[in-house]
């Protein structure tokens, strides 16, 4: 049995959205105001994830065109089985990796050279520098760590998928995502640890300091 | 660090459990993107350039055939009393009603006719205007389709309901109304396709 620390938790908004099976049914005959709908409901979330994937609103936008492009010619094969943000969030997610991955062929690099080759990104100690003052940018801080790892920490701690669905979704092994996240969270921890200090300041402020009413 | 904190360390990959459930949470709090306006229309372009839009020229064409038959069968019910007056009454009777008088009542009414054959006209010149374009703007294809759809229930109404000559004559009115602003939304998109 695995510990609750252990499993990833859902928090993906894609779950949130409910769509009228009517639309859909709507949508599969190909009706373009039916698919607009959908793509109203779903095209934040999805666009969200490939933002953060790829960090380039271009980019961004290009796998925003190209999931809605497949949720259109594939609708035909959506049973109903399990919410329709669920298969959406499944296809954006597979075309944001194939870009990843399609980026990284390009320069001849692989997936697990992703560290070693981001030299540019932020080192952990600079992430953690104002540390008294600084309040958590977790956006940035995202942003500082390489493509992948910011992959594999979206999936797992925001959208709950396992180590093994990151693995598979990405053609490696459980080893590898596991890695990816313990590397990222290392260079976030910093980061936590000033937002924990200072949670823990305010609660240790007595009540006399807030005065009387 | 207790035993337990380190097993829970290790299975949080590095994390501990109150630094992991403050990422979490931080991370669930994130605010979603809003994406471009004009993304919906790159894809609905090459959504229709890709033929997988039901083409609204298609749906049109079907239902201007089917308004097509609306206004037949509307005109053959209303027409059906007065021809069978006409064949059936024997020459020899004396008829109770004046011939002119009993199509006074049976016919049907002389502005309801103008509006079926207004209709037409109006049907005749969209199928005469050239297709649509295969890009379309967003705004001006959500109006179409609007427009179609309110007809379509309009001919449901004439076809499958009941209606006395008062009704009938409000929805052939309100029919070409919308059929006047389709065309003339359909005439100015092929006026922007010559330029």
């Amino acid at each position: 049995m695995r510990s609750a620390a252990s499993k990833p938790r859902d928090m993906s908004k894609f779950t949130d959205i409910q769509i009228d099976p009517g639309i859909v049914k709507r949508a599969t005959r190909g009706e373009a105001k039916a698919h607009e709908i959908i793509y109203r409901a779903f095209s934040a979330p999805v666009y969200s994830v490939c933002l953060r994937f790829t960090r380039v609103p271009a980019h961004a936008e290009d796998l925003l065109q190209e999931t809605f492009m497949e949720v259109i010619r594939s609708i035909g094969q959506y049973r109903g089985d399990a919410p329709l943000g669920i298969w959406v969030r499944r296809v954006a997610v597979s075309k944001s990796l194939m870009f990843l991955r399609s980026a990284w062929h390009a320069r001849g690099q692989s997936l697990d050279d992703d560290w070693e080759e981001m030299t540019y990104e932020a080192k952990p100690s600079d992430v953690g520098s104002d540390r008294q003052d600084k309040a958590m940018d977790l956006d940035a801080a995202l942003a500082s760590l390489p493509s992948v790892s910011r992959a594999v920490v979206w999936l797992h701690d925001v959208e709950g998928f396992t180590h093994k669905e990151i693995a598979d979704l990405m053609g490696k092994t459980e080893s590898f995502s596991k890695s990816q996240l313990s590397r990222a969270y290392q260079r976030l921890r910093p980061l936590l640890d000033v937002e924990i200090e200072q949670r823990e300041a305010r609660m240790a402020v007595p009540d006399s300091a807030f005065g009387s009413c | 660090m207790s035993d337990k904190e380190a097993q829970e360390e290790k299975m949080n990959c590095g994390l501990s459990v109150a630094q992991r459930d403050l990422l979490q949470a931080r991370l669930a709090d994130l605010e979603d993107t809003v994406p471009p306006r004009e993304v919906w229309q790159r894809i609905e372009a090459q959504a229709r350039a890709e033929g997988l839009f039901r083409h609204r020229l298609a749906t049109g064409t079907r239902w201007f055939a089917g308004s097509g038959i609306a206004a037949a069968v509307v005109l053959v019910v209303l027409n059906v009393p007065l021809t069978t007056t006409l064949v059936d009454e024997p020459n020899d009777n004396i008829s109770a009603t004046p011939p002119v008088a009993a199509a006074s009542t049976n016919a049907v009414p002389a502005n309801l006719a103008a509006l079926m054959v207004q209709s037409q006209e109006i049907e005749r010149n969209l199928r005469a205007l050239p297709g649509q374009p295969s890009v379309v703007r967003a705004g001006t294809a959500a109006t179409i389709a609007e427009l179609e759809d309110r007809i379509a229930i309009i001919d449901y109404r004439l076809n499958y309901t009941r209606l006395t000559q008062g009704e009938a004559e409000i929805y052939w009115r309100e029919r070409v109304r919308l059929m006047n602003s389709l065309l003339n939304l359909r005439r100015a998109q092929a006026q922007r396709m010559t330029f």
